[in-house]
């Protein structure tokens, strides 16, 4: 409790603060930009029902539950600007309830001032922001520990991500997703392609990354940029053999590669748990 | 370089104190140096009721268990009298460092450091003893190594 009086509190109440100016600016710049208002007030139920709340008390600023939103969004963001936690699970729950909260919060705000369609493109991009700002923690992390192991005189460790580890598999990835539909077309009948049109985007793509997932995971353990290769390297034959209607076809590639190389670092992972546990 | 010799009979043992202009790299390597030809004291460690002297090289780590501090070494495990914050100053400034609440470990004793994707840091001593190094004490690894 004292923590939270010390830290959080003085910080959730300066980010409420500065949440609810911005949002009066935000409604002050737009009121006076005419053409901007059809948006603004775009008309769908929650907005109705928020402005019911308001309705003739002539507030000139944002309505009622904008402001609200707006002094919660501040507060949630003052309070981001904490450690959670050192690390560990602690870290990782509190930053998923953190990022829940958020969710509400800009989904509730979107949902008044949008409508729940527009929800998608709110929600996706706090989604990457909040993945951007782990990534880059965790680059960072990475980095401390290659200096201290260097300083320790101990072996250098793992790549960034597995890169260098899953190279010697990239050969592999290209020749399924670029060079096995190529052959494939070849042999095709040209007014059913079922070789390509079927065969192709699922079994012999979700087979193949799987496998190479799972074999890319059982020796070196999660490489998270396998997968993303793989849906990548797909991407040439989608303009060059199909169309774009074809492209969700890269993600038959990637999820099975992801999905595969999942569960060979599940196991790599109880090898070596194994190892450690024997006498 | 000037070399000065100081006598104060008040002190229990030599203290050397470098007067730099600035922080150089050849300062910390000095200090480094000196460090090393200290001659570091062996810790008394307790196995049962029996006293025992254990030299600072042989330790693995120093725990906080059952309102206790053991100390581990490659040939067991021993308890210790004092306290983990009182070993903590005894041990400032050697390769000895605090890595979370409850463990002091021996840095020349480290075989290998894991990170997890939460960043703990996992580190494995030498006979596969692993602790868990908590990210508040990070920066008390690289002040010990110099970074």
């Amino acid at each position: 409790m004292e923590e939270f009086k010390k830290q959080w509190l003085p910080r959730a109440l300066i980010g409420g603060a500065i949440g609810a100016a911005l949002m009066l600016a935000l409604v002050w710049v737009l009121d006076a930009m005419p053409w901007m208002s059809h948006i603004w007030h775009f008309r769908n139920p929650f907005a109705v029902w928020a402005e019911w709340l308001i309705d003739g008390s002539g507030w000139p600023g944002p309505s009622l539950p904008n402001l609200c939103l707006a002094i919660l969004a501040g507060a949630e963001v003052g309070v981001a600007t904490l450690p959670f936690a050192d690390s560990g699970r602690e870290l990782v729950a509190r930053s998923l309830v953190h990022f829940a909260v958020m969710s509400l919060t800009v989904g509730l705000w979107a949902a008044i001032d949008f409508g729940v369609r527009e929800l998608p493109f709110f929600l996706v991009p706090l989604a990457l922001v909040y993945a951007l700002v782990w990534l880059g923690r965790w680059v960072g992390w990475y980095a401390e520990v290659a200096a201290i192991r260097e300083k320790l005189g101990l072996a250098p460790g793992p790549s960034l991500f597995h890169w260098k580890e899953s190279l010697p598999y990239l050969g592999f990835a290209f020749l399924l997703c670029d060079v096995l539909p190529l052959a494939l077309r070849v042999c095709d009948a040209p007014d059913v392609p079922v070789l390509v049109g079927l065969l192709l985007p699922y079994l012999l793509l979700p087979v193949g990354s799987f496998m190479s997932g799972l074999s890319l995971g059982r020796r070196h353990g999660f490489c998270p940029l396998y997968p993303l290769a793989c849906g990548a390297f797909f991407l040439p034959t989608v303009f060059l053999l199909m169309n774009y209607t074809a492209l969700p076809h890269c993600l038959m590639a990637a999820v099975p590669a992801l999905a595969g190389n999942l569960a060979g670092a599940a196991r790599h992972r109880m090898k070596r748990k194994k190892g450690a546990d024997a006498p | 370089m000037k070399v000065e010799i100081q006598i104060d009979p008040e002190l229990d043992e030599p203290v050397v104190v470098l007067r730099v202009p600035s922080p150089t790299e050849e300062a910390e390597a000095l200090a480094q140096r000196l460090r090393g030809e200290a001659v570091p004291q062996p810790f008394t460690v307790y196995q049962e009721r029996e006293a025992l002297r254990v030299s600072r090289s042989m330790v693995l780590r120093f725990y906080a268990e059952d309102k206790g501090v053991s100390c581990q070494t490659g040939k067991g495990v021993f308890s210790v009298r004092q306290r983990l914050y009182e070993l903590e100053e005894e041990l400032a400034g050697t390769r000895f460092v605090r890595v979370s609440n409850s463990e002091i470990v021996n840095l020349d004793r480290v075989a290998g450091l894991d990170l997890t994707l939460a960043g703990t840091i996992k580190m494995t001593l030498e006979g596969g003893t692993v602790c868990w190094v908590s990210r508040r004490y990070v920066k008390k690894i690289r002040q010990a190594l110099g970074l």
